[in-house]
């Protein structure tokens, strides 16, 4: 399967979309990666949503399959209720130690 | 009706969970009578009293399909295992009444529970239901001991479930395979129909593949038995398990082993049993004699009665695989007699216990003086162990033994064994009597102890209360029924036990023409 | 091989029609049950005074008059003097199949044998309860009804093993009386020897028992039944079968002869019966010298026509017998106890019995059994009125005189009346009944029994003197006396008032019991001159009680057969010292008698010191040093069993545990429960707790897969992706 890659950058083509996406993607897993702060680092998944996001809607644009969208609605409203469900956490979380630095959590360790 | 002696104990267990905890031991009591109530009823509406016929069926279709039907029924023997069960159930409900003081809620409910699963594996008439009781009954126990059980539960419980179910995945291995195969012989149609898949693996399975499946039913089976060598988690969970814990386990648990090996095994590969049976013998009798020189040692007088159970299911194992009508009708005996009287030795250690928070020999003595009726029942209750004629224990020992002696592979009465596998095998005679009338003379008899203090805060008096005695009373009569008329078991599944062992007399006739086999007499082994 | 067995299966299948007319009429006295069952309702009653605590003589009283009442039914049916029936009492154990079955009913099988045996034991049953009423009473309300019971339990069982008609009712009669023995002895179960000795008998017991249970096995896969009628058609049938020349017929005997040696203390399973002696007086008199030990030449007697097949089998019981009567002689020459004197000459007694046995003198044998019952059990009873008497005295050097003490008059005569008995002093039942014994040791031909026989004579000096001894330290001589330590019983007060000892003398029932058997054992010697029914048999009313059974000399005819050549010999008569053996001995064994009991009165009533200068001098060689003190060590045979059976075997329980636990389930078990915790142990790094690690992970997992099927896209695909 291949796909169009316009020639001039005259047009905002699929392959903008797409790299955005993925930048998108990759700026919230570096950030979740690399911060500590439990907020920041559920902020960081939030974008890594988004960047899938963007990159159903061009897909479904690309394909002209609503499907995409339909998709988007969906996640956005999980997305909303999970932010809900994750930001109670974090404040009961940081109720118990004071804290929000995620290191501070690591009861699950073996040996 | 067997559906009905399934579903109540279950109903009972969830009644006593939803209900007051200080309730829960009267509920459970009556649940259980109620249970025997109806096994007795059954046992008077069956029909199937030396018949050999299975009786009182009935099948719920569950996935059709997939040969998912769920059937119940029972022949003669399954009947009186289902009456062993519904008998010890009551027994140790009541025994247990001043042992369990925490969480009586889901320790009555665990212990209806395990019934339910006990029964529902005797009463199964279809591999499927048959595997989910046989596993089921694991839960309840493992609970039973890691809760209710004494300072190394943790490690007993763990070790008999992880075991024991590593075994019985084996054997499921084994059921399913033979499923499958059975489903390629009938263009696809599934059934877990025990009858039907009997008559596949006769017909169908070439000795080899029926070598195979008699080595997955026997890691299963022979580990619940259990066989030597993979008895290693018994005499761990007899030893952590609560008194009701262990007279279940030894009563009915280890049951399931041999009515296993009774209902799968010997009908189901006959001519891999003929070639394995010598090897499964062999195994058996070491675990006779191995077994009862470590009861010799031990100084836990609960460890020395659980390693008697190994000892002695030897005998039953011995007497399945003597494959002929005498050692199959010992070994059910030896089913029931092993459930009564190491039940009840079971019953008069917890007993004892709860008095004296020790069972350690070096630290009893003379509880003959003190506690006389307990004393008594002690005495009693072992001899019948050991084997004294006129009680249980004999009749079962003496016919797995004479028809292991028999069995001498050629002449008239055909099988794989023969006088040497009887002659040792009945040195484990001697021995027991040398390690249970030991455990007595230091237990029992001999001045008593100074240091042996009775525990007041226990609420039990020095000697047996009523409860207790009644507890003991019902299984010391079955010893003295069973021991004088052995014919009320053996007169009633005694066509039963032939139509199972029929395949062998058609193997027999084939392998050693001129020995028509059960009809005359002959010298065992003289042809040869 | 086949065809053999089939003539023999044939046999047993054509048997039942034919001679169950003949020769068995089966019974309809219902009354002849109630033998059986006295004793068990005396039991059930007992056992229900001692739940409900009964204190007076009640649970005594019963048992002597159920003991009695079949003592009666028995003479009843000696009288009827019927020919060989059998009476059913209900079904035991009955397997049957297609075309088979395995039988075994409680049912009576009553010969003149079983008469015989049933008379004497019911008989002497009832006078020892009775004697026992006495003896016991210092533990009214405590053990008294358990041990009656007891008592009654015993009598059941050994009922049932006399009475017994097949060979599982008598399997259940012998580990029956095994048991009421092991109940017994450990009445005293306090007191550890006692425990321990009860311990010790019934383990003995229990081996001798695994050769009865495999010999049950071998005569039940040979022959298909167990029932004597059965059985004994078949060998009766007058054709000798080539089948009885296969091991599995020829090994029965030797099986037997294991079981008959463990319960009748022989070589070399005796060492039970001298510990034995822990248990109350009453129970060595009853069970350990007149009725119980003797069941072992009972079962030699009734399965006799198996051993004829077997002749060398005779040949060991002989040999067997033999040396056991020699051993226990100078074991018993040498002891101090009198109980332990007495169980010594009973091992011994017993000896001479399988001797006879050996040398086909079953009616030798038989008559032997019945007048040791009653000297024996004199002999136990006065022993008995001493310790009750002594307060537990029964060292012989510590009593002296006892014959002109007050009150102990009876008590001292009758003892001698055992004595001369046991001794076998002319005219005496014992004479008559050692005779028989020993002039047919030299009448039979066997591998060295004429040297057998001159060693018997030898055992009858040393038991003349042993004897004797015990009757010249103990009742005759100077009047004196020590009182035991320990009083018999657990702790009741024995006659001890105010610091000086007042042995108190046995009662009515005691003396009665004594005199009314002491007189059974003068009038046993009667028996040898009435009868006599069957001609060319001597020996009177026994002898034709024997001929009658299944002991009598009865084998298969076949010509060849080398019991048969055997049995023939009977009609040569041997030799001894050129007289026929059966004159000679009168005269022998009566010099021998009389020798021993001289050396006894020298050495222990007029010189006594000569006993004591005579031990010293023994001891003082190097070179016969070890004569007395193996004699007086019971020539270490504890120890050696000990050492060889009981050490290694307890070795090797603890051996195996410690493979149980190590190996088995340490290793194996536990091990392969190991394995997946080692590989688990691996990946345990990337386990550490922290969110972003796991996040790390995770990338890392999803880009390696990514890649993975990249790979994959591009092997199967050739690489055409773009």
């Amino acid at each position: 399967m291949t796909f169009q890659i316009a020639s001039e950058f005259t047009q905002v083509s699929l392959a903008h979309f797409i790299i955005f996406s993925a930048l998108l993607f990759v700026v919230g897993l570096v950030g979740f990666f690399t911060r500590r702060n439990l907020i920041v680092m559920f902020l960081c998944t939030e974008l890594m949503f988004q960047a899938a996001l963007v990159a159903f809607v061009a897909f479904g644009r690309y394909w002209f399959n609503y499907s995409g969208q339909v998709f988007v609605i969906f996640i956005l409203t999980v997305a909303a209720a999970e932010a809900a469900l994750a930001l109670a956490l974090v404040v009961l979380l940081h109720r118990r130690r004071g804290s929000l630095n995620a290191d501070d959590w690591k009861e699950l360790h073996e040996g | 009706m067997s559906w009905l002696l399934i579903l109540l104990p279950l109903l009972g267990s969830f009644v006593i969970i939803v209900s007051p905890g200080r309730l829960a031991k009267q509920l459970a009591l009556v649940t259980s009578l109620v249970v025997l109530g109806v096994s007795v009823a059954a046992a008077f509406v069956f029909d199937g009293w030396g018949r050999g016929t299975w009786e009182l069926t009935s099948s719920v279709e569950w996935v059709k399909e997939w040969g998912l039907v769920l059937q119940v029924g029972a022949d003669s023997v399954s009947l009186i295992l289902v009456l062993l069960t519904t008998f010890l159930m009551p027994l140790a409900i009541l025994g247990s009444f001043n042992a369990i003081k925490s969480r009586t809620k889901e320790y009555y409910g665990w212990l209806l529970g395990l019934q339910a699963a006990m029964t529902g594996v005797f009463l199964a008439q279809d591999l499927v239901l048959f595997y989910v009781c046989f596993e089921f009954t694991l839960v309840p126990m493992f609970f039973i001991i890691a809760i209710w059980g004494s300072k190394n539960r943790a490690h007993a419980s763990v070790k008999f479930l992880i075991y024991t179910f590593t075994g019985s995945l084996i054997t499921l291995a084994g059921f399913l395979t033979l499923a499958w195969s059975y489903a390629q012989a009938n263009g696809g149609d599934w059934s877990f129909e025990i009858s039907a898949l009997t008559n596949h693996a006769v017909s169908a399975l070439s000795l080899h593949e029926q070598a195979w499946l008699l080595l997955a039913l026997l890691i299963g089976f022979g580990v619940k038995v259990p066989l030597f060598p993979v008895h290693t988690w018994l005499p761990l969970a007899h030893t952590e398990a609560p008194t009701a814990g262990s007279v279940v386990l030894a009563g009915v648990l280890l049951k399931l082993g041999t009515y296993g090996l009774y209902r799968f095994v010997l009908p189901m590969c006959p001519e891999a049993v003929v070639e394995w049976a010598p090897f499964v013998a062999i195994l058996s009798i070491i675990g006779i004699l191995y077994a009862a020189l470590i009861c010799w040692v031990q100084t836990d007088v609960k460890k020395l009665i659980a390693y008697s159970s190994v000892s002695h299911l030897g005998f039953c194992v011995l007497g399945l695989f003597a494959l002929n009508p005498m050692g199959v009708e010992g070994s059910i005996l030896y089913m029931i007699n092993h459930g009564l009287s190491t039940g009840a030795l079971f019953f008069l250690i917890g007993m004892m216990y709860e008095r004296y928070h020790t069972r350690d020999m070096g630290e009893l003595g003379g509880l003959a003086r003190t506690m006389p009726i307990w004393a008594t029942f002690m005495v009693f209750f072992v001899l019948a162990s050991v084997g004294l004629p006129g009680l249980n224990g004999f009749v079962s020992e003496f016919l797995c033994l004479i028809a292991t002696f028999t069995a001498g592979g050629s002449g008239a009465y055909p099988g794989v064994l023969g006088p040497w596998y009887a002659a040792i095998a009945a040195l484990g005679m001697v021995l027991a009597a040398m390690y249970l009338l030991i455990m007595v003379g230091k237990v029992v008899f001999g001045p008593t102890k100074a240091t042996l203090r009775h525990d007041e805060q226990s609420g039990l008096p020095v000697d047996l209360t009523v409860r207790e005695i009644t507890v003991l009373v019902p299984l010391a009569v079955g010893c003295i029924v069973l021991g004088i008329q052995p014919d009320l078991i053996i007169d009633n599944t005694a066509t039963a036990v032939a139509d199972t062992l029929a395949v062998y007399q058609d193997i027999f006739e084939e392998s050693m023409p001129g020995a028509a086999a059960f009809v005359d007499t002959s010298l065992p082994g003289g042809a040869r | 091989m086949i065809d053999v067995t089939l003539q023999l299966a044939r046999i047993v299948q054509a048997m039942p029609p034919v001679p169950a007319s003949e020769v068995l009429h089966v019974s309809g006295q219902w009354w002849i049950g109630f033998i059986l069952w006295c004793p068990l309702i005396s039991l059930v009653l007992c056992g229900l005074c001692a739940a409900c605590r009964v204190k007076s003589k009640l649970p005594a009283w019963i048992t002597v008059f159920s003991l009695a009442i079949s003592f009666v039914l028995t003479l009843l049916l000696a009288f009827m003097d019927t020919p060989p029936e059998r009476v059913e009492l209900f079904k035991w154990i009955n397997v049957h199949w297609d075309g088979g079955s395995f039988v075994a009913n409680f049912a009576f099988y009553i010969d003149s044998l079983t008469i015989l045996w049933m008379s004497f034991v019911t008989g002497l049953g009832a006078l020892i309860a009775l004697y026992a009423s006495e003896y016991m009473e210092p533990d009214v309300g405590r053990g008294y009804a358990r041990f009656f019971a007891g008592i009654s339990a015993f009598l059941f069982a050994m009922i049932c093993l006399v009475m017994g008609d097949n060979l599982l009712m008598l399997y259940l009669g012998w580990e029956g009386v095994g048991f009421a023995s092991y109940w017994l002895i450990g009445y005293y179960y306090q007191k550890p020897e006692a425990v321990a000795a009860a311990k010790k008998a019934f383990i003995v017991n229990r081996i001798g028992d695994l050769g009865l249970a495999l010999a049950i096995y071998l005569i039940w896969s040979t022959f298909g039944t167990i029932q004597y009628n059965e059985l004994i058609t078949v060998l009766d049938a007058g054709t000798y079968l080539p089948v009885y020349e296969n091991w599995s017929v020829q090994a029965i005997p030797y099986l037997l002869m294991l079981a008959a040696f463990g319960k009748s203390a022989q070589l070399p399973l005796y060492v039970w019966l001298p510990d034995a002696m822990e248990g109350p007086t009453p129970v060595s008199a009853l069970i350990h010298a007149a009725t119980m030990v003797t069941a072992g030449v009972y079962l030699i007697a009734r399965m006799y026509p198996f051993f004829l097949l077997a002749p060398e089998s005779l040949h060991v019981v002989a040999w067997v017998g033999g040396l056991t009567a020699l051993l226990a002689a100078t074991i018993g020459m040498a002891q101090y106890d009198i109980k332990r004197i007495f169980a010594y000459s009973t091992i011994s007694q017993l000896g001479y019995m399988f001797l006879g046995l050996g040398v086909l003198t079953t009616y030798g044998a038989a008559y032997h059994v019945f007048t040791h019952a009653f000297f024996k059990a004199v002999l136990f009873l006065t022993c008995g009125a001493i310790m009750h008497g002594f307060a537990g005295q029964l060292d012989l050097r510590k009593i002296s005189g006892l014959r002109r003490m007050k009150g102990w008059r009876i008590v001292s005569w009758t003892m001698f009346i055992g004595c001369l008995c046991l001794a076998g002093f002319p005219l005496t039942s014992g004479y008559f009944s050692k005779d028989a014994i020993l002039a047919e040791a030299f009448v039979s031909q066997g591998p060295g029994f004429e040297v057998l026989g001159w060693m018997a004579i030898f055992t009858a000096f040393l038991t003349a003197y042993y004897t004797f001894r015990v009757w010249c330290r103990v009742c005759a001589g100077e009047v004196r006396c020590e009182p035991g330590d320990e009083h018999h019983g657990d702790d009741h007060d024995a006659g001890t008032h105010g610091g000086e000892f007042h042995p108190h003398a046995p009662r009515f029932a005691i003396n009665i019991v004594l005199l009314l058997i002491a007189a059974g054992a003068l009038l046993a010697a009667v028996p040898y001159f009435m009868g006599n029914e069957v001609e060319h048999v001597a020996g009177g009313w026994v002898a034709d009680m024997v001929h009658d059974s299944t002991a009598a000399e009865g084998v298969p005819g076949h010509p060849e057969h080398p019991a048969s050549a055997l049995h023939g010999a009977e009609a040569h008569h041997g030799s001894i010292l050129g007289m026929d053996p059966h004159v000679a001995m009168y005269w022998i064994s009566a010099c021998v008698g009389g020798l021993g009991l001289l050396l006894a009165f020298w050495l222990h009533l007029w010189r006594r010191q000569d006993a004591d200068r005579l031990r010293s001098w023994l001891l003082s060689r190097f070179w016969t040093r070890w004569l007395p003190v193996a004699m007086e060590n019971k020539w270490y045979v504890d120890e050696v069993y000990h050492a060889f059976i009981r050490a290694p075997l307890w070795l090797f329980g603890h051996i195996f545990y410690a493979i149980d636990r190590y190996i088995i389930d340490g290793l194996f078990v536990d091990g392969t429960a190991r394995l997946p915790r080692l590989l688990a142990r691996c990946f345990q790094p990337l386990q550490n707790g922290m969110l972003q690690s796991y996040a790390v992970t995770m990338a890392g997992g999803a880009v390696l897969i990514a890649l993975l099927m990249l790979l994959m896209l591009q092997f199967f695909t050739g690489g055409a992706v773009s």
